[in-house]
């Protein structure tokens, strides 16, 4: 369904994503998991035809998506790193403006917005501009423009930062039955409690080259120690002026 | 005092970055024409209007802190108003502004006239720092046939949160009024009225894209519409605010000055694109740009007069091509 051989992009003399190749099963969930600066959101950007690589390969469904960037957006949802909202519509206008440009009826577009804005909470909040909604909303909105046009895979850049525990659990239990539908679900996170519940691979970069590629089951140790060990270790730095009253 | 200096060092910084505060005021077609027109006789109207309210409005330096930040620092009542005092004197345009004033005004202006000058530029200020209000009326943007309903719609909104729709609608309202009353008008003063209404909302067409923002250009690429599209939905929405407007004035001239203006502008909002603020006026590309818009538009508006519906067919091919060039460049 993925699909990355030897990808790489560079800016100028610094190169953000350096030889990534995997595949990606179609009804996975890949957790593409790193730390800030990695490489994650650039990964995404090629997959989904947003940035076009520098070498290297990608195919999404089997097309390419620098070349066939169209034909690719129509069968794909993504929930991109800044939301990609429109401060001057509202919740449910946004859902209705994807079902109207992604080509689902009318009437289909209504129904699946009022699942949607049930199922997400967002029922109370429709009627808000999005320049008014809190980032949780904001988010919710754009996984669920990501979601209404029934998509054959789902790009989501970090969907669980900045969620309220209960729209976590209803977004992973959204997430595991499209899966099981056969959606491909390709996810960058930082909240590895969460990735640890529902993903079938995990691909973890460093510096924009992979480290580890496997299934949970294949995984030598919990996931987050792995992840120290492998990506990147936490150090703690006293700070003896903190609380020492001294301003 | 000390923690004022630091603030204003750290915004001269920020705004010695940022030179779009100084472009901001150069570059609003209308008031660029309207100085060049009127010249001595308008002084006065071109430094209330054009000066004095549209600087704060558009280039307030304070308002390159977040007001979130601003409201946590530890800062007095006194602080914060000495703050809001000094700071527009650290744009060397108010400097500028203030100079040119003088000039202008050396021995013509009467104490109470400066007084007012200054209270006017007070209120735009504190207009400035107004938070952006989305009202009940905002939801009652009439929809349109076609998968493009909430995009132009949304549009519609953004045009109508800039000044430079209310500055057109006070020129038309006002000689729609005189039409009514006054005295009977030449044809060619309504020719002449109408490149002024739209000459006031061509800068918007200079920065189709700079009300969306960052997430909004993200959409735009992740949508699955060809960049033409896109750009057809901003037109839309240019021309059914442009058009009522110029249904009382000289309507064939005026559609064509708005596609000259539209094809001209595609250029610049897609290879130039600059953000804009709402409620404010907007910011063309630049003065040279802004006046080969205005020559354009006045072209075809004075043609449009002369030689009749014919030349609604090269505008709209000039647009159409615009529409299509400018279009690639969107959909990559």
């Amino acid at each position: 369904m993925i699909t990355a051989r030897s990808l790489t992009r560079r800016f100028g003399d610094f190169t953000a994503v350096d030889g990534l190749t995997f595949d990606t099963k179609a009804g996975a969930i890949c957790a593409f998991l790193g730390p800030n600066g990695a490489g994650k959101s650039t990964t995404v950007k090629m997959l989904t035809g947003l940035l076009a690589p520098t070498a290297g390969a990608v195919e999404v469904c089997g097309l390419n998506p620098a070349a066939q960037g169209l034909e690719l957006k129509r069968i794909i949802g993504v929930l991109p790193e800044d939301l990609g909202l429109f401060d001057d519509l509202t919740v449910e206008e946004h859902l209705l403006l994807t079902g109207s440009v992604y080509g689902v009826g009318r009437q289909e577009t209504r129904a699946r917005t009022e699942q949607l804005l049930r199922a997400l909470s967002l029922e109370q909040g429709r009627n808000t501009f999005a320049a008014a909604c809190s980032h949780g909303m904001r988010k919710k909105t754009a996984f669920a423009m990501a979601l209404l046009p029934n998509p054959r895979v789902l790009f989501l850049d970090e969907p669980f930062e900045a969620i309220d525990p209960v729209t976590s659990k209803i977004m992973r239990d959204l997430l595991v039955s499209a899966a099981q539908c056969g959606i491909t679900v390709f996810l960058t996170s930082h909240v590895l409690s969460v990735v640890e519940q529902i993903a079938t691979q995990l691909i973890m970069i460093r510096s924009g080259k992979i480290v580890w590629n496997s299934t949970p089951s294949e995984l030598p140790q919990a996931l987050e120690q792995h992840y120290f060990d492998l990506v990147e270790a936490p150090v703690v730095e006293k700070l003896e002026w903190l609380g020492s009253r001294k301003f | 005092m000390a923690r004022i200096a630091e603030i204003l060092k750290a915004l001269w910084r920020a705004l010695r970055r940022d030179q779009r505060s100084i472009e901001s005021v150069a570059g609003n077609n209308f008031f660029i024409v309207t100085a060049l027109l009127l010249r001595e006789a308008g002084t006065f109207i071109y430094l209330i209007v054009g000066l004095v309210l549209l600087f704060p409005l558009s280039t307030d330096p304070l308002r390159k802190i977040p007001p979130s930040r601003l409201a946590l620092w530890p800062l007095e009542k006194g602080e914060r108003r000495l703050l809001r005092a000094l700071s527009p004197w650290i744009n060397p345009v108010t400097w500028g502004i203030a100079g040119v004033a003088l000039w202008c005004a050396r021995g013509k202006v009467s104490l109470g006239l400066w007084v007012l000058f200054a209270a006017i530029a007070v209120c735009g200020f504190a207009l400035s720092e107004f938070p952006v209000a989305r009202g009940g009326i905002w939801h009652r943007v009439p929809h349109f046939p076609g998968p493009l309903d909430q995009l132009v719609r949304k549009n519609l909104r953004e045009i109508l949160s800039t000044l430079d729709f209310y500055c057109a609608l006070i020129l038309t309202l006002a000689t729609l009024a005189w039409r009514i009353r006054g005295t009977p008008l030449p044809p060619e003063a309504f020719t002449a009225v109408t490149i002024l209404v739209v000459l006031a909302l061509s800068s918007y067409a200079q920065s189709l894209f700079g009300l969306d923002g960052d997430g909004g250009l993200s959409r735009y690429r992740l949508l699955p519409l060809a960049g033409w599209r896109i750009l057809a939905a901003k037109d839309a929405a240019f021309l059914l605010v442009t058009i009522p407007l110029i249904l009382p004035l000289a309507i064939l001239p005026g559609i064509c000055a708005a596609l000259a203006a539209l094809a001209f502008g595609h250029h610049a909002s897609v290879h130039q694109p600059r953000e804009q603020l709402r409620w404010r006026f907007s910011t063309g590309t630049g003065v040279i740009f802004g006046l080969m818009q205005a020559g354009a538009m006045a072209m075809a508006a004075a043609t449009a007069a002369s030689l009749g519906p014919i030349l609604l067919l090269p505008c709209l091919a000039a647009w159409g091509i615009s529409l299509w060039w400018s279009g690639r460049t969107v959909g990559r």
